[in-house]
């Protein structure tokens, strides 16, 4: 008995050193310091960055043993924060709104692409969306092009200088399109947070807003009477990323019944059948003088990690879409994106 | 029944450990409820859902309730939202009843509290429906209506003005962000001030500047010679606490709770508004307010049950539309978000069970704050015993730690305590009044929000006097509160000479 006992200690104990060895060996391969900490580009806690970023971050500081925080300190402060540490200790989580800000023009956006690293991409949220009041008389996308072709004034609330104009950008070059000189009865009304745009649904001071499904769902199943029903119009991710969500969808509204708001047809050029699609795809982003192999470890690392199902079930169960690129791979995509988008808003720039 | 199950002496255990922290981040000048309950999101991921909104609830209302500790004390603000207590509590405490203006804002903290979470439980869904009649038009109305305060705090009805414009003007430096629907340029600063300013000066600095460390600056110029006890201040010389305090507060108590539920139900309106609304409500339709400003525990009634019963009202729009009401509860939504539960307007529906031990946690959180406060107040009022000349080096280094923690290691945030302690100081000398310009620097940036998207949204400035019945409400709310302020300061310019 004493024997079984002192082999079984013997085990436990040598396992334990090889465990530790492991990690030690880990932590000594990957130079990540100790205490991580995650900026992203976005103050809210509630939205879907935090949410992304928290999950992955999560998962990551648990497979290289180290102690990560994610801290919500907008764009600006982030974007500083990144600037200040070249040690690898602060890193940056944001989405395209970090190159759509520089498209746009607006103030405090640098090109990402020459002032950080761009790291790897983790997770799409394809429930970027548009909506109309429950009452509205537009039923899809094509009613509102039309209306606008018919001199009809379209109000739509929208966040200035990021994804929620550029849904708005490539409904205007649609009209622009189809309705030459008509794209001016597209308007923009500039405003903040999702609170905002719905307050200005409520109000009928506009008529389409920027929203999400996570965010807008439940409105869309209020009755019709009810001042704040809404009706998705729109959801800009194309079928084949709705297609990799749960297929339960959102609260009460199932994967199949969203895929009728994608693919709408958004014409992107006169000489092109490609229609418009935009995918709001997360990233890290690093200080440009990052070390290189620290840099290889995190694309490693969360190689591993998204290998297994774990992340993968926690990033469905919140309506987002795994999606890992490696650095390299990521930095020329997302380039690609930049590129893409950068014509549409040059076309309208005229 | 299910929710029996979630009532656990861990459930229990984390909201009196939530309530306790919560105190202690809001009784440090600098520290928030609001950064308490982000320190603390990420726990909530390890408790589930129950367990770590029970948490952050006591965070939330140990937060709020804490910040009147410092006021009280020291002048400075633990939040910005316990503001107007300084007003009162302060002068309460250099005469010696620091304890009974504390005794006093902890009973108003538990009577707004409880007053709110009633009100949640049972008309949240109709408030919610009622809040979403209040446009940007109606929000830069109840602005306003906050900023004829400044008529009635100042003594001097000119400089008072001007001070307040000049707080205005100070909170506009900056960018108009795109976060708000802004054109994200600066203005109002040289161009090499952009990288320092482009989010314009923070708040909790700027007011634990003007407040903490002008007194401090105040003090150290006069110096302690002529103080015997090398500048104590006794805890025995005033009036001892007694619940005769409350006699003839009852309205007080019901109208400042009302405002304070009211306007936390009103997204973005934020809570150093409900405060300030309530103080001026008070200090214009109380039979007596000669003494406000001057240590009334009546001052300390309606700042502190505004400021809990902000805790309750908060959460209206939150559970009943998913829209946060405070900057608090915008961070409290991440706790639903990071567990994928959606909230929004059929969240009640859809979790009973939660939403029943969101208001018992409520509840319990607020019936803890007091029983810690009340019975650990005697102990606490003791700080303003120590001698300042080891106080004060102590208030100046939680000032700055306050300051660089706030918005998460901003070096510029401890040069702009230190600039607004200084320019309190020099303000205190040329006669600007602070109190109108701190309140003017509050209110002054949603105030600009509110008219530019109204203009925005509406196209004309006939808009702000026709847009709805409460608009118009609103307005002679507005000529009520201006002209009650005007009266009183004459009356109050004209006491000395009838008197002599």
């Amino acid at each position: 008995m004493k024997a079984i006992w002192s082999k079984t200690c013997l085990a436990m104990l040598a396992s334990a050193a090889i465990g530790v060895s492991a990690t030690a060996q880990a932590a000594e391969d990957c130079p990540i310091p100790g205490n991580l900490r995650v900026v992203i580009g976005s103050t809210s806690t509630g939205g879907d960055t935090y949410q992304a970023s928290s999950i992955v971050v999560d998962q990551l500081a648990k497979k290289l043993d180290i102690n990560a925080k994610v801290d919500a300190v907008g764009v600006m402060g982030a974007f500083r924060a990144l600037e200040r540490d070249r040690r690898g200790n602060t890193i940056m989580v944001f989405h395209d709104g970090s190159y759509l800000g520089n498209l746009y023009g607006v103030n405090g956006y640098p090109d990402i692409f020459e002032s950080y690293k761009v790291g790897p991409t983790f997770a799409i949220n394809p429930g970027n969306a548009y909506l109309v009041p429950k009452d509205s008389p537009y039923q899809s996308m094509d009613d509102i092009i039309a209306a606008a072709g018919n001199d009809k004034k379209i109000r739509v609330a929208i966040q200035p200088g990021g994804v929620s104009e550029l849904g708005f950008s490539a409904l205007k070059n649609a009209v622009r399109l189809e309705h030459p000189g008509k794209e001016g009865n597209i308007v923009a009304v500039n405003t903040g947070s999702q609170a905002d745009k719905n307050q200005l649904l409520f109000d009928g001071a506009v008529d389409v807003i920027n929203g999400s499904v996570q965010a807008n769902e439940q409105y869309t199943n209020l009755p019709e009477d009810d001042q704040k029903a809404m009706r998705f119009v729109w959801l800009t991710s194309p079928e084949e990323t709705i297609a990799q969500t749960n297929e339960e969808g959102m609260g009460d509204t199932t994967r199949e019944q969203l895929m009728k708001y994608a693919n709408v047809d958004i014409p992107m050029s006169a000489d092109s059948d490609e229609s418009f699609t935009f995918d709001k795809e997360f990233f890290f982003l690093y200080n440009k003088d990052m070390d290189q192999a620290a840099i290889d470890c995190i694309d490693d690392t969360l190689a591993q990690v998204f290998e297994e199902d774990e992340l993968q079930q926690q990033l469905k169960r919140t309506f987002l879409v795994p999606d890992f690129k490696p650095s390299t791979e990521a930095s020329e995509w997302i380039q690609q994106k930049n590129g893409k988008y950068e014509n549409i808003i040059n076309n309208l720039k005229g | 029944m299910d929710i029996l199950s979630h009532l656990t002496p861990m459930f229990f255990g984390l909201i009196a450990a939530g309530t306790l922290i919560g105190i202690i981040f809001g009784a440090i000048p600098g520290m928030t409820a609001t950064m308490a309950v982000a320190v603390c999101l990420p726990l909530t991921y390890a408790f589930g859902l129950e367990n770590g909104v029970a948490l952050l609830l006591g965070l939330y209302v140990g937060g709020i309730s804490g910040g009147m500790v410092p006021a009280v004390l020291l002048n400075i603000p633990g939040t910005p939202s316990s503001i107007c207590t300084t007003f009162d509590g302060y002068p309460m405490a250099q005469k010696g009843e620091g304890e009974r203006a504390l005794k006093t804002g902890i009973v108003a903290s538990i009577f707004g509290g409880l007053f709110s979470a009633a009100v949640l439980f049972f008309f949240a869904p109709v408030l919610a429906d009622f809040a979403i009649k209040f446009s940007n038009v109606e929000k830069f109305l109840i602005i306003l209506l906050a900023l004829t305060v400044i008529a009635s705090l100042c003594s001097n009805l000119l400089m008072g003005i001007f001070s307040g414009v000049l707080g205005v003007w100070l909170s506009l430096i900056g960018t108009y962000s795109i976060m708000e629907g802004g054109n994200g340029e600066t203005r109002l600063m040289f161009d090499f001030m952009e990288y320092y300013l482009i989010d314009g000066f923070s708040l909790l600095p700027v007011l634990i500047g003007i407040f903490g460390l002008t007194t401090v600056l105040l003090d150290a110029e006069t110096g302690f010679k002529g103080d015997s006890e090398h500048g104590r201040i006794s805890l025995k010389g005033g009036k001892k606490f007694s619940f005769g305090v409350f006699k003839g507060q009852l309205t007080n108590l019901v109208r400042s709770s009302g405002i304070g539920t009211f306007v936390g139900m009103l997204p973005g309106v934020g809570g150093s508004a409900a405060s300030v609304l309530a103080y001026s409500q008070e200090k214009n339709f109380s039979r007596d307010s000669s003494q406000m400003g001057k240590g009334a525990p009546q001052g300390i009634v309606s700042s502190e049950a505004s400021n809990n019963a902000l805790t309750g009202g908060a959460l209206v729009p939150l559970l009943s539309l998913g829209i946060p009401g405070d900057s608090t509860t915008a961070i409290l939504i991440g706790a639903f978000t990071l567990q994928g539960i959606q909230v929004g307007p059929l969240f009640i529906g859809n979790n009973m069970d939660t939403w029943y031990l969101i208001i018992i946690a409520l509840v319990i959180a607020n019936v803890l704050m007091f029983g810690i406060m009340y019975f650990a107040i005697r102990h606490i009022a003791k700080v303003i015993e120590v001698p300042k000349y080891i106080l004060y080096p102590l208030i100046i280094m939680m000032c700055v730690v306050g300051a660089y923690a706030i918005n998460y290691g901003i070096m510029f945030d401890v040069w702009t305590l230190l600039l607004f302690g200084v320019f309190g100081w020099v303000a205190h000398k040329i006669g600007l009044e602070t109190v109108p310009l701190i309140i003017g620097f509050i209110l002054g940036k949603s105030a600009e929000v509110y008219f530019v998207k109204s203009l925005e949204s509406y196209g004309n400035y006939s808009i702000f006097f026709t847009k709805s019945p409460i608009a118009m409400f609103l307005w002679v709310l507005i000529a009520v509160s201006l002209a009650f302020a005007i009266y009183l300061n004459i009356r109050n310019r004209r006491q000395p000479e009838i008197e002599s």
